[in-house]
């Protein structure tokens, strides 16, 4: 028998106006439990302004079999980042110079 | 200050230091064994909050009332030296009967501290102010525990009665006013019908039964304890008395 329960994921917020983070997951019977123990886990030595709680089997994920063809380019495509402005090496050059 | 009221003060402040310093080491008795990780982090971070308010209930009467130092009060004093009440020293059992002695003592607390936030000694007040944030957060958490395991199983209801069976008549014992605190002792019927009125419905809410012809188990608070207290003090006192008492750590 399982005895540890359900698991929930947990979401971190530092400061107000930030976003949640997801900081790890707990094992509760219930919501209301979980968001308990969660402060336990994840609130008592960081800052928190806020917690939230999310059943793990409510969480819709990709799996690792779908990463390629979901997030690998196939061609080339770093022309359509806003890193690849000829600017960010002038920046860095400037950056590093003044080291 | 006059010599009554002092008498009165240092009564009342072993009273509150004595059970929870004797209730977080019953409670740090399950670093490492709680029923679920994250259950141990947490119960273990209430038995460090017990120990952290003992430490000031037992500062103020160092600093103000002349008594020995913190470590020495809790090392170097016999069981009919301490005036805690008989249900913080019971054998710290199954989770279900930490669970409901700690929702006992916490509602306790809580209906105690409404008083002495303004009972006229300003450090008391002060220090029953400071840790009223902490003490919301050990409510919530053992009454979410005592909710929920009520009325789980067959064998998690069988278990919670029992604890309730047992902690009951030593949980009234709370209530024995310490010798000579005129003032504490005039407020602990209104302080035990708060208690009432708050733990109640809750047990109800759980499925549990009263035990409601059960007569208080007392002495506690004047230094008549079980057997396990003089137990639990050799466990805890063993290290620190290998050593001098005047030793520093």
């Amino acid at each position: 028998m399982d005895t540890q329960l359900r698991t929930f994921e947990v979401f971190h917020q530092s400061k107000r106006g930030e976003p949640h983070v997801h900081v790890g997951a707990v094992h509760a019977p219930d919501a209301e439990l979980a968001l308990m123990l969660a402060r336990d886990q994840f609130a008592r030595r960081l800052d928190c302004t806020s917690l939230w709680v999310v059943p793990s089997d409510q969480i819709t994920a990709t799996t690792p079999a779908q990463a390629e063809a979901w997030f690998e380019p196939a061609t080339d495509k770093s022309y359509r980042e806003a890193a690849g402005f000829p600017m960010r090496d002038i920046i860095k050059k400037a950056e590093n110079w003044s080291k | 200050m006059n010599n009554t009221q002092n008498v009165a003060l240092i009564a009342r402040l072993f009273s509150l230091a004595d059970d929870e310093f004797l209730l977080g080491h019953r409670d740090s008795e399950w670093t490492g064994h709680a029923p679920l990780l994250e259950e141990d982090i947490a119960f273990s971070n209430i038995a460090q909050d017990e120990m952290g308010h003992a430490l000031m209930w037992y500062t103020i009467l160092h600093e103000r009332f002349d008594q020995p130092a913190p470590d020495r009060l809790a090392f170097w004093r016999a069981a009919d030296q301490f005036h805690n009440a008989t249900l913080v020293e019971l054998p710290r059992g199954d989770w279900a009967f930490t669970i409901v002695r700690q929702f006992l003592f916490d509602a306790y607390e809580q209906a105690r501290n409404d008083w002495l936030r303004r009972c006229g000694y300003a450090p008391i007040e002060d220090a029953a102010r400071k840790l009223a944030r902490e003490e919301i957060y050990h409510l919530m958490h053992s009454q979410g525990w005592v909710l929920r395991l009520g009325d789980a199983t067959e064998e998690s209801h069988r278990r919670m009665q029992a604890a309730l069976d047992l902690a009951w008549p030593h949980a009234l014992g709370l209530f024995e006013p310490p010798a000579g605190d005129e003032a504490f002792g005039a407020k602990l019927p209104e302080i035990q019908a708060a208690w009432r009125a708050a733990v109640e419905p809750r047990l109800v809410q759980a499925t549990l039964t009263i035990p409601g012809a059960a007569t208080a188990i007392g002495g506690g608070r004047l230094g008549a304890h079980t057997p396990h207290l003089a137990e639990l003090l050799t466990d805890l006192q063993k290290v620190a008395r290998l050593e001098a008492p005047e030793a520093v750590w």
